[in-house]
């Protein structure tokens, strides 16, 4: 196999496929990534067994067909490091060299033969969705997962279409957050995924870009396509809970407040808030948020911020943290805060298409 | 720190729980009874000293109490009447001098260096503490006074029941010299074999011998040990608990325990009894301390801070994770504790769920359970183990 091709294309298109290979495996053939040069140009892939991604790239001037297996991440810090704006791959037996700028490199891989196979999607629903779009839900979701293994971890996003609508919805049981955006379809599914697929989709997807991402269901896969990149993730077995029956119908107050104003006043509030349980005691007062933490053993916060409230007021124990997730991803200047009684879920509306429920702390 | 001898007082309470028993129910006056079950699961707490003749003693199997004492009165215990009684006695030490160390309900140390002045010599406030306990509460309590807080223990020990032992500094190593070898703090049947192999049946024996020659014998920590208590050189202070700072169970075992199961089902039920009394005492630990003592005396000790906790079973887990990073499966333990610390008080607050309540389910059944044993017995109820066999292990609870 010998190539020519443009180091920052290639370089990027190594990275997207990079973000599925494993750093610790069994199996070391799984930390490379397969090159194929053909007549249309060459394919990089990678897979980890759960996930594989697949980048094709055209402009790639291809000498001699063939296939080889790089290293992925000496490859990978090899193309930053490189100067020249071209890179050409020669590949003989299992040794790749790669010559840029003077420099002459030579890649030990393996066989190409030994790599895993991609197993091909037998998908029967599909729909599509613009690329910025999926990112910005994603961003919107991830961070509600659970990341840890607990008796009530969900470690996966669900993404639910139906009725024209996609909804990703993520929770670690404690708190949930759903974005949706509808789409021109009548596909429904209903199926978790891994958060780690979302995250490398999202590492692959162009913010706010107009290109539509086909999304692919089958019965043990999702596919993501677009343009010339393909992710394939496993699905989860997990049953995802029954998240429309958390979201409160009513509240008996409603909040808005600044986001900014917000996010500063309760970062400073969580300073003092105890380490055994991170918690800050919201008040809804008259036109104003009062946010107070303690700390037996460090001391005691107390900031008030300006509010529009309607309804009765009333307080409730968020953990702060919580709160300061989710407004790093919102991106509205104006947010509401609707809530009931300590028993209760706080729902915050976060976007045009981004709700957020908190179970408070209670019992203190 | 050496400077003039300390005066320290060991008050012992003379088989305290079944003192009171007797004390509450005349009908038991001059019988033997046992405090505890009779179940094979069942453990004696305490039993009075007619049932003493028979052979029967605390953390004796209830079932073998029963055939060795078949005409036994065996009586349910009453912890928290017991707790209150060992306040009122605690309440009379306290006159004496700030510095008590309570030890458990029913034993203190006492340090009345400062006191002496004000109350005369050790053997003074000894009979006078011993005269107003009798007064207040009808019950005796066996006082030892020395130097140290070891020759004070073994003084009050030495001639139970009802006793006064005064050791004046000076003649602590005259004092023990006779005493065998098991005297010594720590020393249980497995050591006290290795110690006779070695040619050392009295503490005489041990004082024979130089710290240099007890350390090549018996290796740094239990020579070490070995030469400071037979020599009478315990500097331990007493220390004054004003409120518990944490708060711990341990068990030293009459045979070591060599298997994982066995290290682990000792952990569940020492994770049991700590967490009951924080419980009790409505507090929180937000650290998890390990303790294991091999049989020759090294001692491993690992804490974890932790969310703070009352929960039997997060003592359990985090006290397994510590025994996976510290033990190599190195076979015989001679002792395990796990204590608790960092102590916060009231209710933890809780992060509500939205799908489930779980944790106030858990709370709830911890309360169920700490009434069934209030009601019958510390063993009546317990969290399933791995696998349960009967007397695989023999604890016997550690009286310090």
């Amino acid at each position: 196999m010998k190539i020519l091709c443009d180091r920052t294309v290639l370089q990027e298109a190594v990275n997207v496929v990079s973000s599925v290979v494993p750093a610790k495996t069994t199996k070391p053939i799984l930390q490379n990534i397969l090159v194929q040069a053909d007549g249309d140009g060459i394919t990089l892939f990678a897979t980890d067994l759960e996930m594989a991604a697949r980048v094709h790239l055209d402009a790639v001037k291809v000498i001699k067909k063939g296939s080889v297996l790089l290293p992925a991440r000496e490859t990978s810090a090899l193309l930053r490091e490189l100067s020249d704006p071209t890179v050409t791959l020669e590949s003989t037996d299992q040794r790749c060299r790669i010559e840029s700028g003077g420099g002459s490199f030579v890649l030990l891989g393996e066989d190409p033969q030994q790599f895993p196979e991609s197993s091909e999607a037998k998908s029967g629903k599909h729909m599509e969705i613009a690329c910025g779009n999926m990112l910005r839900m994603i961003q919107e979701t991830v961070f509600a997962a659970a990341r840890e293994e607990t008796r009530y971890a969900i470690n996966g996003v669900l993404l639910d279409c139906a009725a024209g609508c996609l909804r990703l919805v993520a929770t670690d049981g404690r708190r949930l957050s759903i974005s949706y955006e509808n789409v021109d379809t009548k596909t429904e599914f209903k199926v978790v995924a891994p958060l780690r697929a979302l995250n490398t989709l999202a590492r692959a997807l162009p913010e706010g870009g107009k290109e539509m991402l086909r999304v692919e269901v089958g019965d043990k896969q999702i596919v993501f396509t677009t343009g010339k990149m393909q992710l394939v993730s496993q699905l989860l077995e997990t049953r995802f809970p029954d998240y429309e029956g958390v979201l409160p119908k009513a509240a008996d107050t409603t909040v808005e407040l600044q986001k900014a104003v917000l996010e500063s006043a309760l970062r400073r509030a969580a300073i003092l808030s105890a380490s055994e349980m991170r918690m800050v005691r919201f008040e809804v007062g008259e036109q104003q948020l009062r946010m107070v933490a303690e700390s037996s053993t460090r001391g005691r916060a107390d900031v008030s911020i300006d509010a529009v409230v309607k309804g009765s007021g009333g307080s409730i124990n968020l953990n702060p943290d919580y709160i300061l997730e989710a407004l790093r991803v919102s991106q509205l200047d104006s947010i509401r805060l609707d809530m009931s009684d300590d028993s209760m879920p706080a729902k915050f509306t976060l976007g045009e298409s981004f709700t957020y429920v908190v179970m408070p702390i209670s019992g203190t | 720190m050496t400077s003039l001898p300390r005066t320290i007082l060991h008050a012992d309470m003379d088989a305290f729980y079944a003192a009171i028993e007797q004390r509450d129910r005349p009908e038991l006056r001059g019988k033997p009874v046992i405090v505890g079950g009779s179940g094979p699961r069942q453990v004696v707490s305490t039993c009075s000293y007619e049932a003493r003749k028979f052979g029967v003693h605390s953390a004796m199997p209830g079932v073998r109490a029963k055939q060795l004492c078949p005409q036994g009165i065996f009586v349910t215990p009453r912890m928290e009447h017991y707790a209150a009684v060992g306040a009122q006695v605690r309440e009379i030490f306290e006159r004496y001098t700030d510095l008590v160390e309570p030890l458990s309900l029913d034993e203190a140390f006492l340090d009345v260096t400062g006191s002496r002045a004000l109350f005369g010599e050790g053997e003074a406030i000894g009979r006078a503490i011993k005269r107003d306990v009798f007064a207040e509460t009808q019950l005796r309590v066996s006082v030892g006074v020395a130097s140290s807080k070891y020759v004070a223990k073994v003084a009050s020990d030495l001639r139970k029941p009802d006793a006064l032992v005064v050791v004046p500094p000076g003649e602590e190593r005259a004092f023990l010299a006779p005493l065998p070898v098991s005297r010594l703090w720590g020393v249980g049947p497995a050591t006290q074999q290795q110690l006779e192999r070695a040619g050392l049946r009295t503490i005489a024996d041990v004082q024979s011998r130089s710290l240099p020659q007890l350390v090549q014998a018996f290796g740094e920590n239990l020579g070490e040990h070995l030469h400071v208590l037979a020599n009478g050189l315990d500097a331990r202070q007493v220390e004054p608990q004003r409120e518990a700072k944490s708060i711990g169970h341990e068990l030293t075992f009459a045979e070591d325990l060599r298997t994982n199961e066995q290290v682990r089902e000792v952990l569940l039920q020492l994770s049991e009894m700590v967490g009951r009394r924080l419980r009790r005492e409505g507090v929180r630990a937000s650290v998890v301390r390990l303790k294991l003592r091999h049989p020759d005396f090294t001692t491993l000790s690992r804490q974890r801070k932790v969310p703070a906790t009352a929960d039997d079973l997060e003592f359990y887990r985090v006290a397994c994770e510590l025994l996976a990073a510290c033990w190599s499966g190195r076979p015989g333990v001679r002792l395990l504790g796990v204590t608790g610390a960092g102590l916060v008080e009231g209710a933890a607050p809780v992060q509500g769920g939205l799908f489930a309540q779980a944790p106030k389910k858990r709370d709830q059944l911890l309360k169920a359970m700490d009434a069934i044993r209030d009601r019958h017995g510390e063993s009546a109820v317990r969290h399933g183990g791995e696998r349960r066999d009967t007397n695989a292990w023999g604890p016997a609870a550690e009286d310090a």
